[in-house]
């Protein structure tokens, strides 16, 4: 029933996401316009896709670093990615895709820093889950500074505008980008579901699992790459979009309990109908002009959590 | 060149139109001395006309040369590359957040400071140090009049900045060109920001003979989307380059699938924008429109 | 011993990495089916280390543990966690749980990495509960749960493992002494009903000459005494290991501890 009411609200959002627009077209029309065709339709699925990943990942990361705040952001990768970013404009790359590519490997090359230092202990097997989360926010820090100290040094206008790209929400839709995330996606998103189990036995804590029978360094390790490999790309196609990582998961452990079966798909479905809106919003609320959507993701996230959060700690 | 400008359109600066207070003062005072209110209402009395002026704003330093002041100039910005005689003026630094010790090691008698709330605090800092100061806004072309007489003033130029302030005047109550091509000025490509009807280049379009489409967005630029930009359908795309000289590298963002859902991308119908006359209102108003027109002229073919 | 042995332990030696002297040395310990084992010692005496030998968890210098007569190493988590139940000393919950889905975890290693929980599945958790007198639980918050409520449904998550060999590490640390010999007594009825083998780590004497069939008595990592509680527990070898005066009685044909008190000295 819940799961049914989620799917069908996040059909909607994807609908509204269609329908609406800067731009009034009769729905007669909608089917043969190109600006749906060609803009509005991936735009809404782009949405859906990075929303879900963001909160799938979120979810992952929360049960791994054991910390309730745990949002992709924080482990480095947004930093990573605005380096690479930022490194891409001032090569002055002229390829189309430069940017986005040099912002996935910027991300992923944080993903690894921060997976190496995260590792301690005789050995290096163990995926320490605090140091996990200092080293992304040592390593977040110091590519934002390398970061800010390019553009602060640069004359040229596109390194300053460098950071607009970061947030540069989903501007960039478009089929290909679908494209490229659909055949990217699947294997992250398996990886993550297929540890849904283990990470429910994971929350009793690392000595309890292992008698349970979970190989815990493993289970940390795929969570992790996983985790990070989604939100990677979500950045690369979208720049760093806040609050969907962080409050859909809690928002679906409201509603779905703490179990990781059923949490992690709806954490999808939620986070996926939660951006798609929040864009829908940012296009139409002050149109002609578009507003950033990790504003609109705040703005639409955190009453809702309240509520949420409101309603079960009353119960 | 474009910075600038750019600069300061992100930096979301509001444009007053600060046509008001027209009586820019000549009061007399004692003997030599000169008097001007400037952008922020301040009064500002010399007690002889500057002889060592530092320019804060690439604008103001275009100006100080235009009135023939130039050899008065013994400071500028990092941005100030017109005229090219300007280039032999030693430079304090970025303009928008000024090195206070730069500047005062110049020894200026007047400093003029570009409108911003970065600023607002230098200003301060100088008059602490007993060096006046200006603040001028130049966003729009009708604000260069104003500035061109303040600072002709300041700069014992007087007659020199009443010329251009009539001649600037005169641009701007000329009657307009019947507008012929619809163009958009695109700053930045994620996310796409174009330019606002409360930006000199939309005055610039309009004087040669162009309607920029987003002109009801009333912000110097702004942030919209693609679909908008589609759905509006300008004629021509005009794109700001840093590079004044050589060939103009393409942005990439023109070859990028979404951005082909507008027909100027697809037709390839694209003005490059280049060097700073572009880039901030002055004397070269009239310039900057005819070239506007030939380019948009020639990419309209 | 007629039992089918479980565990054994053959005379392990272990330093951790970077410490100068051996944590345990020179220690052995077997483990039968439908037995209980006490493993007894003051803190730090190499109890905890000992087990993580058992498990595999780490690899001794010298010596080997087998589990059913494979090495405790060679065993993969899932594999061994259908063999053997732990109730560690401590855990935190990250998140909020339902008795009933915490007892449903100990079902971990016997399911399908993709498949559902299955009737017998249930069932299982459903007779470790019963097992557990913990039936009427099942729908709390385990945050609710008294000290003694709480390790019971620990117990029941290890029952559900359905294990051979059982290991409790100080299972009463907080219980008051009702609850105490209440879990003393379940896990007793375990080790005769149903025949698991259990190895219960613990400091407290007189209640593993009670419950246990056989202890095995360690100081500093060191053997100091193995067998039967009447065998092992002697005034001298008690005060050897904690460090303390004790007399030794007999209560119920078993072996009980009195510490003395300290002789005052004379002004």
């Amino acid at each position: 029933m819940k799961g049914l009411a989620l799917c069908v609200a996040a059909v909607v959002a994807v609908l509204l996401a269609i329908v609406l627009g800067p731009t009034h077209i009769p729905l007669a029309d909608l089917a043969t316009s190109d600006v749906v065709r060609s803009l509005r339709l991936p735009r809404a699925i782009l949405a859906f896709l990075v929303g879900g990943a963001l909160a799938l990942s979120g979810a992952g990361l929360q049960a791994l670093v054991r910390n309730p705040l745990a949002d992709p952001s924080l482990l480095g990768i947004s930093g990573g990615a605005g380096l690479g970013a930022v490194v891409a404009i001032a090569l002055h790359v002229t390829n189309p895709w430069a940017v986005p590519l040099a912002a996935f490997a910027g991300a992923l090359g944080a993903m690894a820093l921060v997976y190496r230092l995260g590792i301690v202990g005789r050995g290096g097997v163990g995926l320490d889950s605090a140091t996990l989360l200092l080293a992304g926010v040592a390593v977040g820090a110091f590519a934002a500074a390398i970061t800010t100290a390019i553009v602060s040094l640069s004359d040229a206008t596109q390194l300053r505008n460098a950071q607009l790209w970061l947030w540069g929400g989903l501007s960039g839709a478009s089929w290909e980008t679908v494209g490229l995330l659909c055949a990217y996606a699947p294997l992250p998103v398996v990886a993550l579901l297929a540890s849904a189990r283990s990470l429910d036995v994971l929350a009793l804590g690392e000595e309890p699992a292992r008698h349970l029978g979970v190989a815990v360094s493993p289970l940390k390790r795929r969570v992790y790459v996983a985790a990070s490999l989604l939100t990677a790309a979500a950045v690369a196609v979208s720049g760093v979009i806040g609050f969907v990582g962080l409050v859909v998961p809690h928002a679906m452990r409201l509603l779905w309990g703490h179990r990781h079966r059923p949490l992690f798909p709806a954490a999808f479905v939620g986070g996926g109908a939660l951006l798609a809106l929040s864009d829908t919003v940012a296009r139409v609320a002050v149109a002609p002009r578009e507003l950033p959507v990790g504003i609109v993701t705040a703005l639409v996230g955190v009453p809702v959590f309240v509520l949420l959060l409101r309603r079960w700690t009353t119960s | 060149m474009r910075r600038w400008a750019h600069r300061t359109h992100l930096a979301g600066l509001l444009v007053f139109a600060a046509s008001a207070c027209g009586t820019e003062g000549k009061r007399p005072a004692p003997a030599g001395a000169v008097t001007v209110t400037d952008d922020l209402g301040r009064v500002v009395t010399l007690a002889t006309p500057a002889h060592r002026i530092v320019s804060l704003s690439p604008a103001a330093t275009e100006l100080v040369f235009a009135l023939g002041a130039g050899a008065r100039l013994v400071g500028r910005t990092t941005w100030c590359d017109y005229p090219p005689a300007a280039l032999a003026v030693p430079s304090v630094g970025d303009g928008l957040s000024p090195n206070i010790e730069a500047v005062v090691a110049r020894r200026p008698d007047l400093v003029l400071v570009y409108r911003s709330p970065l600023d607002q605090a230098a200003t301060a800092q100088l008059a602490g140090l007993g060096i006046p100061a200006v603040v001028l806004e130049q966003d729009r072309l009708e604000q260069v009049g104003r500035a061109a007489r303040v600072v002709g003033v300041l700069a014992g130029r007087e007659r020199a900045g009443d010329s251009l302030a009539a001649a600037l005047a005169a641009l701007v109550a000329r009657p307009l060109p019947p507008a012929r091509v619809r163009v958009a000025f695109v700053v930045w490509d994620t996310p796409p920001v174009v330019i606002g009807g409360g930006s000199y280049l939309d005055q610039l379009a309009t004087l040669a003979g162009a309607t920029n489409v987003f002109h009801d967005v009333g912000a110097a630029s702004a942030s919209v989307g693609l679909e908008t930009i589609a759905t509006r359908d300008p004629d021509v795309i005009a794109v700001p380059r840093d590079t004044a000289r050589g060939e103009v590298i393409p942005p990439a963002f023109i070859r990028r699938p979404e951005w082909q859902a507008i027909r100027a991308i697809r037709a390839r119908r694209l003005v490059y924008l280049r060097g700073s006359i572009f880039s901030w209102p002055g004397p070269r108003a009239e310039q900057a429109a005819d070239q506007l027109r030939q380019l948009l002229a020639e990419a309209g073919r | 011993m007629d039992h089918e042995l479980i565990l054994a332990v053959r005379d392990v030696t272990y330093r951790y990495p970077g410490a100068v002297d051996d944590a345990l040395a020179g220690v052995s310990l077997e483990v039968g089916a439908g037995e209980l084992h006490a493993v007894l010692g003051p803190n730090g005496s190499g109890k905890t280390t000992l087990i993580r030998v058992a498990l595999g968890t780490i690899e001794p210098r010298h010596g080997a543990a087998t589990i059913l007569g494979r090495p405790a190493q060679a065993w993969a988590p899932r594999e061994l966690a259908r063999v053997v139940g732990v109730v560690t000393q401590r855990e935190d919950n990250l998140f909020p749980q339902r008795v009933r889905d915490t007892v449903s975890l100990g079902r971990y290693a016997r399911l399908p990495r993709w498949g559902a929980e299955s009737g017998a599945d249930r069932a299982a958790v459903d007779r470790a509960l019963a097992r557990c007198d913990a039936q009427h639980l099942a729908a709390r918050w385990v945050w609710t749960l008294s000290g003694g409520e709480y390790q019971r449904v620990r117990l029941a998550r290890a029952l559900a493992q359905e294990p051979r060999l059982l290991v409790l590490d100080e299972p009463t640390a907080n219980l008051d002494l009702r609850h105490e010999m209440q879990l003393f007594e379940l896990v007793r009825a375990l080790v005769e009903r149903d025949g698991l083998a259990v190895v219960l780590v613990t400091h407290h004497v007189n209640l593993a000459a009670r419950f246990a069939d056989r202890l095995l008595l360690l100081a500093d990592g060191r053997p100091v005494g193995s067998g039967t509680p009447a065998a092992v527990l002697t005034p001298e070898s008690v005060a050897r290991v904690f460090d303390w005066p004790v007399a030794v009685a007999s209560f119920d044909g078993r072996p009980q501890v009195t510490p003395q008190r300290q002789p005052k000295d004379d002004p």
